[in-house]
């Protein structure tokens, strides 16, 4: 009883969230300039009140085909924070056009590399449900590695963008959680596995979503970077 | 197996560092002028002068004494930050975070004193967060007016 109340505290506030942060970003005009921060929120909104619920209610909750649903979605969240990931290191590289070209060819070669290391898991261990799990954690582990990459390396070139530096934070704490639940799940083989993941999962989009509030809603004017001619065109993440 | 422990192991710790990063961002914030002097002296804050002992004069670490005088500290400033000049009474998002941040620097902070290892960069963090809550409160009552007064003005007149 009180773990379910937990539970749904937890989620509703996730969802509450997700529908302000991207309410505010189309009712106060930052819907073009950050237009991958909003397709990622499209997609949980999506997902979250209408794939899953529709999939919950036809199939049930014990079902394979919710089962599927469910997973799938997650991977096609994952991808999208995976292209988001390639919209902020454009954002941050913009200005340095050589720099990006290499980054952009790096980005292609670890998208093609999790996706040979799952293949050769699923070659040895034949089965989609272990696919799906090994991609994802994998995805995620990779999402992570680039987006600490990335923060290294805008600290290292000074680039000053205090609103994308809390964005990549903000990814970084969502990567983080899930992918060292997956690992530690794959450990325990399974132990308690589904709960625990639902609370991290759902622990860290909020703790995403509250950074991702603060870095653009909550910044105050006089740390966040000013806008003007060149940069205009610099800062957009699309 | 290895690569999952791998993965576990750098995961969570990435986790705690940015959150850690994100605590630092918000700490690095610049206020308009800097309003934890006047909060502390009206207040009996000691956070100012632990930090002034430890960075300026690298006295040894008094433990209990340094302990005791930032929870007191604290508690004061998050009690003041919560009913002072404060419509909603209530935290901000911002707010819940730091003070997180603080209570599990305390915890650290408690764990660094029993194993006998450096106290000093702890300390020196969690007066920084205490200096971020002061400035923050006196920013917040700054903006409070009694007629053509602010607050400290009304207070110099009494």
């Amino acid at each position: 009883m009180v773990e379910t109340f937990i539970a749904s505290g937890i989620q509703y506030a996730a969802y509450l969230l997700e529908i302000g942060l991207f309410a505010y970003l189309i009712l106060w005009g930052h819907g073009r300039r950050l237009f991958g921060v909003c397709l990622l929120l499209v997609s949980f909104l999506g997902i979250d009140w209408i794939v899953r619920p529709y999939a919950l209610i036809h199939f049930g909750l014990k079902s394979r085909q919710y089962y599927y649903v469910y997973w799938l979605s997650d991977v096609v969240l994952t991808l999208e924070a995976f292209g988001l990931i390639c919209f902020f290191f454009r954002r941050a590289f913009q200005r340095h056009q050589k720099l990006w070209q290499q980054m952009r060819q790096m980005l292609a070669w670890v998208f093609v590399l999790v996706l040979a290391v799952s293949c050769v898991s699923l070659y040895f261990n034949y089965a989609h449900i272990n696919f799906m799990d090994e991609f994802q954690q994998n995805l995620y582990f990779a999402c992570l590695v680039l987006n600490t990459l990335l923060y290294i390396k805008m600290q290292s070139m000074g680039i000053e963008d205090e609103e994308l530096d809390f964005l990549v934070c903000g990814m970084g704490l969502q990567f983080a959680g899930p992918a060292a639940c997956l690992a530690f799940a794959y450990l325990t083989r399974g132990h308690h596995y589904d709960s625990l993941f639902t609370y991290v999962t759902q622990l860290c989009t909020s703790g995403m979503l509250l950074v991702w509030f603060y870095a653009i809603v909550g910044v105050p004017r006089g740390v966040r970077l000013r806008f003007n001619g060149e940069n205009v065109q610099h800062l957009a993440v699309r | 197996m290895i690569l999952a422990t791998i993965i576990l192991v750098s995961s969570s710790a990435l986790c705690l560092f940015y959150l850690q990063v994100t605590c630092h961002k918000i700490l690095k914030r610049e206020f308009a002028r800097e309003y934890f002097t006047s909060i502390a002296n009206a207040n009996r804050l000691e956070f100012v002068f632990v930090r002034r002992s430890l960075q300026e004069y690298n006295a040894p670490v008094d433990y209990a004494w340094i302990r005791l005088a930032l929870k007191c500290d604290y508690l004061a400033l998050t009690y003041l930050l919560k009913n002072a000049a404060n419509s909603k009474q209530a935290y901000s998002r911002e707010e819940w975070l730091l003070m997180l941040y603080f209570r599990s620097l305390f915890l650290l902070l408690s764990f660094l004193h029993v194993l006998k290892l450096r106290e000093r960069p702890a300390i020196l963090k969690l007066t920084a967060i205490l200096q971020h809550f002061a400035n923050r409160l006196g920013e917040r009552v700054s903006k409070v007016r009694f007629g053509n007064l602010s607050a400290s003005e009304y207070l110099l007149t009494l």
